[in-house]
């Protein structure tokens, strides 16, 4: 009996096995094949990329840094690597791999991220799945999302776990008219409407040890590839007095001496709702400003540093 | 661990393989270590309150059992049914009473609350409570013996397959299959396989991903048109079932694999033609148990006022369903209209059964599929206080329906493709095993070949569309 109960359990298995083979090699198929959207943007910034200068961030960074206003002002190229939602881990596993291939001049990391301990951090990590099996360097990031991570990529459906809606729709040549995102930057044009008193308040919450880390690790790693790296926290429409994050990124960037320019509250920028789409993105006209000012800042450090 | 937990693919197995390989006099050993470990695996010191329990259980039923004595017999009983009660009351309402304390005080200007003490509910302690309890009482009642074997009374509180959310099991079922020489049967464990397949399938798939659009509106009601929490309160009750029905397969078929039988929880609930029939189909162990030992004590008190006694009775037993729930009055309201929604049946049930009759209506489509709408739509109402955080919020989502149009809220269309579609094959399977049990056999083909393909396809889809980074089973929290 036990034979018939593992045999039939091995046959269910067996089909299993090659249903998922199949099935999971199809999809990473379409999901490297992809030239627009998230995913190709992702796959772009990790095995494509050669531009000069590169952003690293979350949302904050995919709305705020303009292109055209770096290449323009500073003479290179430019690439914005940020994703929406995914933060430090997302942006070390990024890193890694440019570095493997190539090192740029100059890497932008625009900051938002809180640190705190948060389950969702971790869970996004499944951004990274795909990349496992290709990518080494990523894959200490990758499997902390949880011990067993290694064990389920046994399976080749899992990295595209509920991808498979978004993967068939982007092969279709239809859905690319609507990625409006130009080198990684996703201008908006929206105008931000209500108001916002100033807050006052300022909480303290436990530092997650890992993301911390991430980030000394990604600003260590930046600094031996021998590119310079500025880190920058983007202007918010809400004024407040501080904030914990922004702690945390001025005392590792003190530590490891780069600069850390704090946009989040410059009197241009707070409460004028004609710069922002929402509380804490900028919208094109913000985002024009902002860049400017950032790449007027970068020029003259460079030009204080010598080439 | 849970039962979506990738450890529990782990310990499950090994569990299985250990148990059948232990003497059968001592698996019950096997079971009870396992069984802590699993529960101690999600916060150790909840399960000091599980053995507490078990302890003050089998002394009293002890004593009980040694007694002649009606009035001691009596006396032990209430006093194991209170202690054993004081831990859920304690964790379970503390915060509520301090809080009534706090307003009854604040009505003579006195301010002198209980300390507040943040606290977190011992996961399972409303289902093993329960257990217990029924166990008490049908030692007094002499329907069964008090069993003498603390560790297999321990095994019955505290078994892992059913301690997190139950089925609630009765110790006239459970006690005896603890003790029986259950060998490895093909059958048994196959079943079991099945249940369990379909039981992550209708949480993995259905339950988490209609959760995150149902958690997206009723997360934000005041952000939402009426059209929007409209379709969320209709999705929740597809959620929940598929939620807490999909708890109870795994549940059942992890204990069936270990060779026992444990009471069937759900059964396609929304095929019932009238609120009577759906609380003989939805969350069964715990309306059984209400029923022996709430309702029909209750009513034989109260046969003297005849229809109305049932009536009391109804209204008693589903304000302490509410209350068991959540000790919020949005649970108590949800009871209430449970209550009120069976008394009205069990008042016209004469008149609508001539009716029926009369006109032949029970066996024609369209009256069966009025009475299944009109069902759901009586339960999806009164779930509305179950989901809403406050009886303010439920009152809230009412009233948007009614006064705030507007389009509806997609947010990412693939979690609700996702969703529809998984829910679209558990309807489809339910009504296939409502009404043609016999049609499209998958699971149950004669052709093995078509019962791998069916396995598999159900857990490709789970790896396809299955939520892993999804919430806890929404009854934890009861």
């Amino acid at each position: 009996m036990i034979k018939k109960i593992v045999f039939n359990i091995a046959v269910v298995f067996l089909a299993v096995f090659v249903l998922d083979f199949v099935i999971g090699g199809t999809l990473r198929n379409f999901y490297f094949r992809e030239t627009s959207g998230s995913f190709f943007r992702g796959t772009y910034s990790m095995e494509i990329t050669k531009a000069d200068i590169l952003v690293f961030g979350a949302s904050t960074a995919v709305s705020n840094y303009v292109p055209e206003v770096f290449e323009n002002s500073l003479g290179v190229t430019f690439y914005n690597t940020g994703q929406n939602g995914l933060g430090i881990f997302f942006q070390l596993a990024t890193l890694k791999s440019v570095l493997k291939r190539y090192t740029p001049k100059l890497i932008i990391l625009s900051c938002g991220e809180s640190f705190s301990k948060d389950k969702e951090s971790y869970d996004k990590l499944a951004y990274l799945l795909p990349y496992y099996s290709k990518h080494k360097e990523i894959r200490k990031i990758v499997e902390l999302k949880s011990p067993f991570e290694r064990i389920k990529l046994i399976s080749e459906i899992y990295p595209f776990n509920s991808q498979i809606f978004t993967i068939l729709v982007r092969s279709i040549e239809i859905a690319k008219i609507n990625d409006s995102s130009k080198k990684g930057y996703d201008a908006s044009y929206k105008r931000w409407a209500h108001k916002i008193d100033t807050v006052n308040t300022y909480t303290t919450y436990a530092e997650d040890q890992n993301k911390v880390m991430a980030l000394r690790e990604f600003i260590t790693q930046a600094k031996e590839s021998g590119a310079n790296i500025f880190v920058v926290y983007p202007p918010v429409f809400q004024k407040f007095n501080m904030r914990q994050e922004i702690e945390i990124y001025n005392r590792i960037c003190l530590i490891e001496k780069v600069p850390f320019w704090d946009f989040s509250r410059d009197t241009s920028f707070s409460n004028n709702k004609s710069l922002f789409a929402d509380v804490d993105h900028l919208n094109h006209n913000g985002a024009m400003l902002f860049s400017g000012l950032v790449a007027a800042k970068i020029k003259q450090a460079i030009n204080k540093d010598g080439p | 661990m849970t039962f979506t937990s990738f450890n529990f693919l782990i310990f499950f197995p090994l569990i299985v393989i250990l148990c059948y390989s232990t003497p059968v006099k001592y698996r019950y050993v096997t079971l009870l270590t396992a069984s802590y470990f699993f529960y101690i695996n999600i916060k150790p010191i909840f399960a000091l309150i599980t053995a507490g329990v078990t302890l003050s259980t089998y002394l009293f039923t002890r004593l009980m059992g040694k007694t002649n004595s009606w009035p001691w017999k009596k006396r032990f009983m209430v006093i194991n049914i209170v202690l054993i009660l004081l831990p859920l009351f304690f964790f379970k309402y503390f915060r509520n009473i301090n809080a009534g304390i706090f307003v009854l005080l604040e009505l003579f200007h006195l301010k002198c609350p209980l300390p507040e003490i943040k606290l977190f509910l011992p996961i399972g302690i409303s289902f093993y409570t329960f257990m217990a309890i029924g166990y008490t009482v049908d030692v007094y009642n002499e329907e069964i013996e008090p069993e003498k074997n603390l560790g297999i009374l321990a095994l019955f509180v505290s078994f892992f397959p059913l301690i997190l959310s139950g089925p609630i099991e009765r110790a006239k079922n459970m006690l005896p299959q603890f003790k029986a020489q259950i060998n490895l049967d093909y059958n048994m464990v196959a079943q079991g396989l099945k249940f369990m397949l379909w039981g992550y399938f209708m949480k993995l798939v259905v339950a988490d991903r209609l959760g995150i659009y149902v958690d997206a509106i009723y997360g934000n009601i005041y952000q939402h048109n009426g059209t929007s929490l409209l379709f969320a309160s209709f999705l929740y009750p597809f959620q929940e079932y598929a939620d807490f029905g999909g708890y109870s397969l795994i549940a059942i078929g992890t204990a069936r694999i270990l060779g026992f039988n444990v009471m069937q929880n759900f059964k396609r609930p929304f095929l019932a033609t009238s609120m009577s029939e759906f609380w003989r189909r939805w969350h069964i162990s715990l309306i059984s148990w209400l029923t022996d030992y709430v309702y029909t004590p209750l009513s034989f008190s109260f046969r003297k006022y005849k229809v109305w006694g049932i009536v009391i009775a109804l209204m008693i037993t589903f304000f302490i369903s509410g209350i068991w729930h959540g000790a919020t009055l949005a649970f108590v309201v949800w009871g209430l209209m449970q209550g009120l929604f069976l008394s009205i049946e069990a008042l016209t049930n004469k008149e609508k059964s001539i009716f029926e009759k009369k006109h032949n209506l029970s066996k024609k489509s369209w009256y069966v599929s009025m009475g299944v709408c009109f069902t759901f739509i009586l339960f999806a109402a009164s779930e509305v206080f179950a989901r809403a955080t406050s009886i303010n919020d439920a009152f809230t989502v009412y009233r948007r329906i009614f006064t705030v149009p507007g389009t509806l809220f997609i947010g990412r269309l693939s979690i609700l493709i996702y969703g529809v579609f998984g829910l679209s094959i558990l309807l489809l399977k339910d009504l296939r095993d409502e009404f043609a049990p016999s049609w499209f056999l998958l699971f149950e083909n004669k052709h093995k070949f078509v019962r791998v393909i069916a396995y598999s396809s159900i857990i490709i889809l789970v790896l396809l569309i299955g939520v892993f980074d999804g919430g806890q089973f929404i009854y934890y929290q009861f």
